[in-house]
């Protein structure tokens, strides 16, 4: 701050004067309880925002730049190539052939899991004996680390000793092992992406019914009870009562699947890493292969970029949705 | 080439407890000869030493490994720590440290062999490689493929994995058939073997093994991924043609559809079901059907490789090679390290069950460790004679592993296999492998 001297003029002084007593008044604001409960409330929000910072957003920005230069898993000093890399990725077949398994793979195994979570949710929701055991049951599979989930899986599918294979053996549903009705379940394209899928959703309905049993635990009884004196029926009380009350928990489970699902590198890479010729090829094992096990950092960024144009449409639709239901 | 553990019977614990107790013998009985051998110098006294390596197949090999590095550190006052984690995951491991510009003082590339790629950030080790070679009558001209940039040494080659035929001599012998000489012998015993249930089998599919063995099959027909340099494709050729149309009569009538969906232990497994009349694979299947189906090992015989169509052998190994970052804190004792291993790789070669297939010529005089006495794996020391690695005839570059990891020679195999259009499979692998190449010349 500078000093008041005599020799300033007095149009100077009165300037000076006039920032003086705005800086007063500010810091009198400083003191007032609404500006403390300001000051508490940002400082209970620092850490997430710190967090979403450094953990979401300065990756994002760093893939950014890596998907903008050709830079290599050995070579720090990139050059920006512009939109190279994301040219050099549309040029391929296997591309195309990722980005539609991606999206099979993602909305089948969504679908899958509403319609199972739904069901679940309401089969755990009944009184029965023994519900708190069941209900903890459910959830292993969502427990579980994805690596001991997936290699059993794995086994399961196996060429030769598949499990599933001999149970449908014996039950003469297909013929003994080496006939040619015998499944190949990660060898044949369809069966393969089938698989895969599947161990998503085995993995993840658990979750949806979840969320969904926690958001019609929140249903007041007495409404559901209302609606059945109006003679609502079963899918009239859900589709107009308890969905409309539970939305919000609805829209943000969905979300998270989808961005999980989506983003979901683990199960493929350890059921069939893509194969056989692409069958199961997915943008993130696609980007995994490209950018880190073949060293081509930028387009492997630039392929896993790809999902943010998938991601961010049904991100901002559900968000909307979700703020007009709230005000 | 798979993964022991992976066999999951209920023989496993009496396997791993002979693994074990080979290995432990082994180490035991050699290391203390071993370490009289060389002083390292006192420099690296007091020192420490933290080093990244895999999770080798054979587990009695990472025990005689780790023991040999304990007494090596306590020989030589050097406090040393072990990393060992799957090779699918160092990849990403070598890229965070990398971009942290911190970890391991010694490292090793398996699986993925990324000398090319951070050789601007390695150790030259051409005096230590330059070494080896005059004290073990110098490297096999496959070595350079995996450690040399530019004629320099970036890396020093431990040991190479090979991937030989297992065939079985018995269900051979049931047609009439005897020890296959060419892959031509091998379509021919999978055809009559296969109506009579006994298949044959090699992966197409996204594994290593996928990438191993058509590898060798097309290196055999005389196909060439670039030239001599690297740096130009050479796959658009009649020879790759004719390995393309081979593979899909062979599959079509010596295989079935499981092999679309094989991982890198399911050929394993083939083979000690009894199911196969041959697989092309390490020797783990080998070993691991010794403890689980001593009848059909009895009948497994072993054989380095079989011929093409004009004569040609080539089996594609994997290597495995040691690498220092520049940001090491510890070069003089990484690569003090490294010679006492070198120094000590009949050891390493026996506690592996003769897996790691030496680099150095001398090493290749008979007999072999463990190899040379076992009759059926004795054939296996003539490997060096034949192995070549991925983009021969050129180097390992970093486009020929990203055409690796992206798995397009294996693709392509599968998508003649079932769909039988050998131009259009060769126009769509070709465009695929030049585009990649295009790329890294641009960086």
């Amino acid at each position: 701050m500078g000093k008041v001297t005599a020799s300033a003029s007095p149009k100077q002084n009165g300037l000076l004067a006039e920032v003086l007593s705005g800086r007063a008044e500010r810091l009198r604001w400083t003191r007032t309880p609404t500006a403390r409960r300001y000051l508490f409330g940002y400082t209970l929000l620092a850490p997430a925002v710190l967090y979403v910072t450094l953990l979401v957003g300065a990756p994002f920005v760093f893939s950014l730049y890596l998907a903008m230069s050709d830079a290599t898993v050995g070579d720090p000093v990139a050059r920006f190539v512009g939109l190279e890399n994301f040219r050099a990725a549309v040029e391929t077949s296997v591309f195309y052939t990722a980005v539609r398994n991606t999206l099979v793979f993602t909305v089948g195994a969504g679908i899958l899991k509403g319609l199972l979570g739904t069901t679940l949710a309401f089969l755990l929701v009944q009184p029965f004996k023994g519900r708190k055991f069941v209900r903890a049951l459910v959830v292993i599979p969502f427990t579980l680390p994805v690596a001991v989930s997936v290699l059993g899986w794995k086994w399961m599918f196996d060429s030769q000793f598949s499990v599933i294979n001999w149970a449908l053996s014996r039950l003469h549903l297909i013929g003994a092992y080496g006939s040619p009705d015998w499944p190949v379940w990660l060898g044949q394209p369809a069966l393969a992406l089938a698989s895969v899928m599947f161990v998503n959703v085995w993995r993840g309905f658990p979750f949806g019914a979840i969320v969904l049993l926690a958001g019609m635990t929140s249903v007041p009884p007495e409404i559901i009870e209302a609606a059945k004196v109006d003679g609502a029926n079963f899918l009239q009380r859900f589709r107009m009562v308890i969905v409309p009350m539970i939305a919000p928990i609805l829209f943000i489970g969905t979300a998270f699947d989808t961005v999980f699902t989506l983003s979901d590198l683990s199960i493929v890479y350890l059921l069939t890493n893509g194969g056989p010729d692409g069958a199961t090829e997915i943008l993130p094992t696609l980007a995994y292969n490209t950018g880190i096990r073949g060293g081509a950092l930028g387009r492997g960024a630039a392929i896993s970029l790809f999902l943010f144009p998938l991601l961010l449409p049904a991100m901002i639709l559900l968000l909307r949705t979700l703020r007009r239901r709230q005000y | 080439m798979s993964d022991l553990d992976s066999i999951e019977t209920d023989h496993s614990a009496s396997r791993r407890r002979f693994l074990t107790v080979t290995g432990a013998g082994v180490a035991g009985a050699s290391l203390l000869s071993m370490f009289d051998a060389r002083q390292a110098p006192a420099q690296i006294k007091g020192t420490s030493l933290r080093m990244l390596i895999w999770s080798h197949y054979v587990p009695a090999y990472d025990v005689w490994f780790d023991d040999f590095t304990k007494k090596w550190g306590e020989k030589n006052g050097v406090n040393v720590r072990v990393d060992h984690i799957p090779h699918l995951e160092l990849p990403a491991r070598y890229a965070a440290e990398f971009a942290a510009g911190a970890g391991h003082d010694l490292m090793y590339f398996a699986g993925q062999i990324l000398t090319g790629h951070y050789y601007k950030n390695l150790i030259d080790l051409s005096d230590l490689a330059d070494g080896l070679g005059k004290k073990y009558g110098g490297w096999l001209e496959s070595a350079k493929s995996a450690a040399q940039v530019g004629g320099r040494w970036y890396a020093i080659p431990d040991y190479f994995i090979s991937i030989p035929v297992l065939y079985r001599k018995d269900l051979f012998a049931s047609v009439g058939l005897g020890e296959p000489k060419s892959w031509e012998d091998l379509r021919n015993a999978a055809r009559q073997l296969k109506p009579k249930g006994h298949p044959a089998g090699m992966q197409f599919s996204h594994c290593n093994d996928a990438n191993h063995n058509w590898r060798g099959l097309m290196y055999c027909f005389g196909a060439k991924e670039t030239d001599a340099s690297g740096q130009n494709i050479a796959i658009d050729s009649k020879e790759m043609r004719e390995a393309l149309k081979f593979s899909k009569a062979m599959y079509e009538e010596g295989m079935t559809a499981e092999v679309f969906s094989w991982d890198d232990a399911s050929d394993n497994r083939y083979l000690a079901s009894g199911v196969a009349c041959w697989i092309h694979d390490a020797i783990s299947a080998y070993h691991s059907t010794r403890v689980t189906n001593p009848k059909v090992f009895e009948q497994t015989f072993v054989l380095p490789e079989v011929a093409g169509p004009a004569g040609l052998k080539w089996n594609v190994g994997e290597p495995n090679v040691w690498a220092v970052w520049k940001f090491s804190k510890n070069v003089p004792a990484a690569k003090e390290f490294i010679q006492a291993l070198a120094d000590s790789q009949k050891e390493a070669m026996q506690a592996s069950l003769g897996y790691n297939m030496p680099f150095l010529k001398d090493q290749y005089k008979k007999p072999m460790p463990y190899l040379g006495n076992d009759p059926k794996l004795s054939t296996l020391q003539e490997q060096a004679q034949i192995t070549a690695f991925f983009g021969f005839p050129g180097p390992m570059t970093p486009a020929a592993q990203e055409v690796l990891t992206t798995f397009i020679i294996p693709d392509m195999f599968t998508r003649v296999a079932r769909e039988g259009d050998i131009e259009g499979t060769m126009k769509w692998g070709v465009g695929e492998i030049r585009r990649i190449y295009a790329k890294h010349k641009a960086t």
